[in-house]
């Protein structure tokens, strides 16, 4: 059935196997995700404008809480980054493809389904309420009897399975299909941090799929893993979540860490700046990310050795992310910089990340911590890690691939409009929590008495938090004006230094005419210029016959794939016929894997 | 109908002092001022670190800014060794002006004193219970009573789901975990242990109130947020008078008192008061126990004062006031509230 699919359309785009279509359906799918994280953050800043406001019950907050969280890492950051892994890699590499694109397609088409899975919640009403972190034993039928706790425990199940998948897939792409040439220590520090962060994807991923079946059980057959009541235990929730849960932020700030790279070497026209340090930094980040997590649990009374010996590795994480970020200012240093929104974002990512760093480093020490934890000032720090931080450096991509993408510029103006607005409105939110932290303020609570002094810098919070949401608004007027009048882009506008920019924009389906052979670090770019700084042709794409390039063939086989896999954990959050629904699910899931099987390639 | 949460209070927007009723930097006791030790430290570390990277950032973007006419590319360098290695070592030293003290600290206050008294913190959705199992059994509500000068041991368990046990001006939290059960339904398995040596008196005065505020601090369930308490330290004499007047029955002497007391039978399965019927009924109570309710300054777990009004408004419809409220509505007549508010808030004595 693969042959003779549409190449236009939409069945072409259900159909597709190719990394770019998928990477851009990932882009837009967690953008839109952006714009529903983003209204719940609105809606929880405007109730905590003032004190003692009725505008949302405990139960909507807490509702808006653990969907602003779970959206933001889930449906946002980490499908954000999946795009820009789709898009590139592969380029980067010089490769035709990924080495399973239809294993690609497969986890987009997961992924989407999970993510509509978690939001079919909104509809039914029966939102989750414990917070991303689902921390047992709230998460118990007991205290919980409706199915929005069912929602999180399948929604993040379906959407960690997407990861899982694409982590192999990546992974082996790295590994197997660089160009000729391009050793391990000449691939773009992007494809590094892209690496390392599948690395974690899969050694942290199973972690949290076990403990969601562990809580699947407790609630759906009644056994008592986190029930203290049957014998279970309640921290140890805390141990299985938080081993996947704190690689899981390298995870989601490491491909924003190569992205800045490649954008800071570009836009200094200058190579990274200790290179070999940097990957090794990023291998050191991964590596130590688990062995940190216990830094969540300070205060759960794990006794004093434990918490020294976490500690002393959650410090020790500084020492190679400080380096990145000297390294980071290195690279400027001697270049010639263009001020571009790309690069504004880029820069902001270095002085936001470092800001959000230092606070990390304050509790970092368990004493500090015990203060610290659960007050506004971890929200104040992991927002500059994750929002000034990955977000930034994410918009700082968008910015930059944008022309590769779609093959018009981005509008100038209006992007440093909204990076000045992003800037303003981020601080303004967001540093004021410093204060409310060390003023006292808990996290994730819905209202506070008027007495607390602790109203003016919630009013600065969510000025602030409106500001960004125009901010908001004109990336997305941004990116609509720019696909339609955006100014023609031609192949390589930025003068880039890594193999996307030697092939058109947007890049033809088969990417290269010629695969390329590499023979060092930034090779385009001495492709360019000599050493010395001399211009030089750069060779042209070759002209050769399509045909006899080999594409993989479009298949319908992930999407029903995806469908009966979305079918079976749709049945855990129905009360009537949910067995009925998750044994459709397990016969489509058996078809369309029968299907796969026998496909032809 | 959702109601605000918490009395009117005194609005002022431009009120940002640290002296707040929960700032976590005017510590009080040694626990809070050595962990505000180690902060200055790290303060001082992290704004010099800040510093380190601000200034070389904003130099090297005034100095290197591109004028657009550049003919060649600039020169192509690629690593510093010298440069590189500072930048590792220098953190790690810097690091471990944190590191030491931090250890110093945390193991210091991880044992227990000598002699030390003990009291049960229990979390339950969303108010808190303190059990006095030294002083004559006391079981109280929201409202934690402690002598000066007195090392403290804190054993914090939870009755449902985690909480956190928060006295900011005291020092750290402790998570409140949840916890099977011995036989008897009321002495746990596990438990958390918090020390504190309780602040002087004079330092109450010297910080503006007698009352030192907590808070619940772990995601607990729609009221999270109306999970408060409240931390009083008297001189240890005065503290003597109310463990006394907490063991105390009530003294029914007015009439309406006395109807209330007929009321009461209704409430006594989920809330006890000492010398009552109330206390015979086997089995743990869902809800606070209530005796010298009266001497209480809040109600509602720290949310609003504790007038005839609020526990009126209270009684009219809990879950009006606290979403998810266990505490169904009774139905009780307005005649009937003005009894039993009236019974329950009986005093002999006010003791602080």
């Amino acid at each position: 059935m693969a042959k003779n699919l549409p190449k236009t359309g939409l069945i072409s785009w259900l159909t597709t196997v190719d990394h770019k279509r998928i990477g851009i359906m990932y882009a837009l799918g967690s953008l839109f995700f952006l714009i529903v994280g983003g209204i719940d953050a609105i809606l929880m800043r405007t109730q905590l404008m003032v004190p003692n406001s009725t505008f949302l019950s405990g139960e909507t907050y807490n509702g808006l809480v653990t969907m602003h969280g779970t959206t933001m890492i889930f449906l946002v950051i980490m499908p954000l980054s999946a795009a820009f892994f789709n898009y590139l890699v592969p380029l980067q590499i010089g490769a035709p493809d990924v080495a399973f694109p239809r294993l690609n397609a497969l986890s987009f088409w997961i992924w989407l389904f999970g993510s509509l899975l978690l939001n079919t919640s909104y509809l039914v009403q029966q939102v989750p309420s414990v917070g991303w972190f689902a921390y047992a034993n709230l998460t118990q039928k007991q205290f919980n009897p409706t199915h929005s706790v069912d929602f999180w425990i399948l929604g993040v199940q379906v959407v960690g399975l997407a990861s899982l998948i694409a982590s192999i897939n990546f992974f082996v792409t790295i590994v197997n299909m660089r160009a000729k040439g391009m050793t391990l220590l000449k691939m773009p520090l992007f494809v590094w941090t892209t690496l390392v962060t599948q690395v974690l994807l899969f050694l942290s991923l199973p972690v949290i799929t076990v403990a969601l079946v562990m809580i699947s059980f407790d609630r759906t057959f009644g056994t008592g893993f986190f029930n203290p009541g049957l014998g279970g235990q309640v921290v140890m929730w805390q141990h299985l979540f938080w081993i996947f849960g704190h690689p899981e932020v390298y995870i989601l700030i490491l491909p924003a860490m190569g992205i800045v790279s490649e954008i800071l070497a570009t836009f200094a026209r200058k190579p990274l700046f200790g290179y070999t340090v940097m990957v090794y930094s990023s291998c050191a980040i991964g590596f130590l990310g688990f062995a940190v997590w216990a830094h969540h649990m300070f205060t759960t009374g794990l006794g004093p050795w434990a918490t020294a010996l976490f500690s002393a590795a959650t410090m020790l994480i500084a020492v190679p992310t400080g380096v990145k970020i000297f390294n980071w200012i290195s690279t400027l240093w001697g270049g010639q910089i263009r001020f571009t929104t790309a690069s504004l974002f880029a820069i902001s990512f270095v002085a936001m990340f470092t800001f959000g760093g230092l606070s990390g480093i304050m509790h970092s020490s368990p004493v500090i911590d015990t203060q610290h934890q659960a007050s506004y000032f971890v929200v104040a720090h992991f927002h500059y890690v994750l929002y000034g931080g990955a977000v930034m450096g994410l918009f700082g991509g968008i910015y930059y691939w944008f022309p590769k993408v779609t093959g018009r510029m981005m509008n100038e103006f209006i992007g440093k409009t909204q990076f000045w607005l992003y800037m303003i409105g981020f601080n303004l939110t967001f540093f004021p929590m410093h204060f409310l932290g060390l003023e006292g303020m808990p996290r994730r609570i819905y209202t506070y008495a008027g007495d607390q002094n602790w109203n003016f810098w919630n009013l600065c919070a969510t000025l602030g938090a409106y500001i960004t949401a125009v901010g908001g608004a004109l990336f997305f007027i941004n990116m609509l004006y720019s696909m339609i009048w955006g100014a023609k882009a031609s192949a390589d506008p930025w003068d880039g230094r890594t193999l996307e920019w030697s092939i058109a924009s947007p890049p033809p389906e088969y990417n290269f005419a010629k695969l390329p052979e590499v023979s060092q670090l930034d090779d385009w770019w001495y492709k360019k210029y000599t050493h010395d700084g001399k211009r030089l042709t750069p060779p042209q794409q070759p002209v050769v016959d399509i045909s006899s390039i080999h594409l993989p063939n479009q298949s319908f086989w992930p999407i029903f794939l995806a469908g009966g896999i979305t079918m079976i954990a749709t049945g855990f959050v129905v009360s009537a016929n949910g067995v009925m629904i998750s044994l459709i699910g397990v016969a489509l899931t058996v078809a369309s894997t029968y299907g796969w099987a026998y496909e032809e390639p | 109908m959702q109601q605000p949460a918490f009395d009117e209070s005194s609005y002022k927007l431009f009120d940002v002092s640290w002296d707040a009723p929960m700032d976590t930097i005017s510590g009080l006791t040694e626990w809070s001022r050595d962990i505000n030790s180690v902060y200055a430290i790290t303060t001082v570390i992290t704004i010099f670190v800040f510093f380190a990277v601000a200034i070389p950032l904003i130099w090297t973007l005034v100095k290197f800014k591109s004028k657009g006419d550049e003919q060649t590319p600039p020169k192509q360098f690629h690593g510093n060794t010298t440069l590189e290695i500072l930048w590792t070592v220098i953190p790690v030293v810097l690091l471990l002006f944190i590191a030491v003290p931090t250890w110093r600290i945390l193991f210091k206050h991880a044992h227990t004193p000598e002699g030390a008294m003990q009291v049960d913190v229990i979390g339950h959705q969303w108010w808190w219970e303190f059990r006095y199992p030294q002083n004559g059994n006391i079981i109280t509500a929201n409202e934690l009573h402690l002598p000066e000068n007195t090392p403290v041991v804190f054993r914090v368990w939870s009755a449902d789901v985690i909480h956190g046990f928060w006295v900011p001006k005291f020092g750290g939290k402790m998570d409140a975990n949840p916890t099977a059960m011995e036989e008897d339904g009321i002495t746990p398995k596990r438990w958390s242990v918090l020390n504190i040596v309780t602040p002087s008196v004079a330092d109450a005065n010297k910080k503006g109130g007698e009352m030192y505020q907590g808070q619940c601090t772990q995601l607990c369930g729609p009221s999270h947020a109306l999970m408060r308490f409240n931390t009083v330290v008297h001189s240890k004499d005065e503290f003597e008078s109310w463990a006394k007047t907490a063991n105390t029955p009530p003294a029914v002497e007015t009439t309406l008192a006395k109807a209330g007391e007929q009321v009461f039978a209704r409430c006594q399965a989920c809330h006890a008061i000492t010398g009552t019927p109330s206390e015979q009924i086997p089995g743990p109570k869902i809800g606070p126990n209530l005796t010298n309710f009266g001497n209480r300054k809040y109600l509602g777990a720290g949310t609003r004062l504790n007038t005839m009004e609020n526990l009126a408004a209270w009684l009219r419809d809990p879950a009006s006031i606290k979403q998810g409220s266990l505490m169904p509505n009774l139905g009780l007549t307005e005649e009937e509230i003005q009894q039993v508010s009236s019974y329950v808030r009986l005093s002999t004595t006010k003791t602080y």
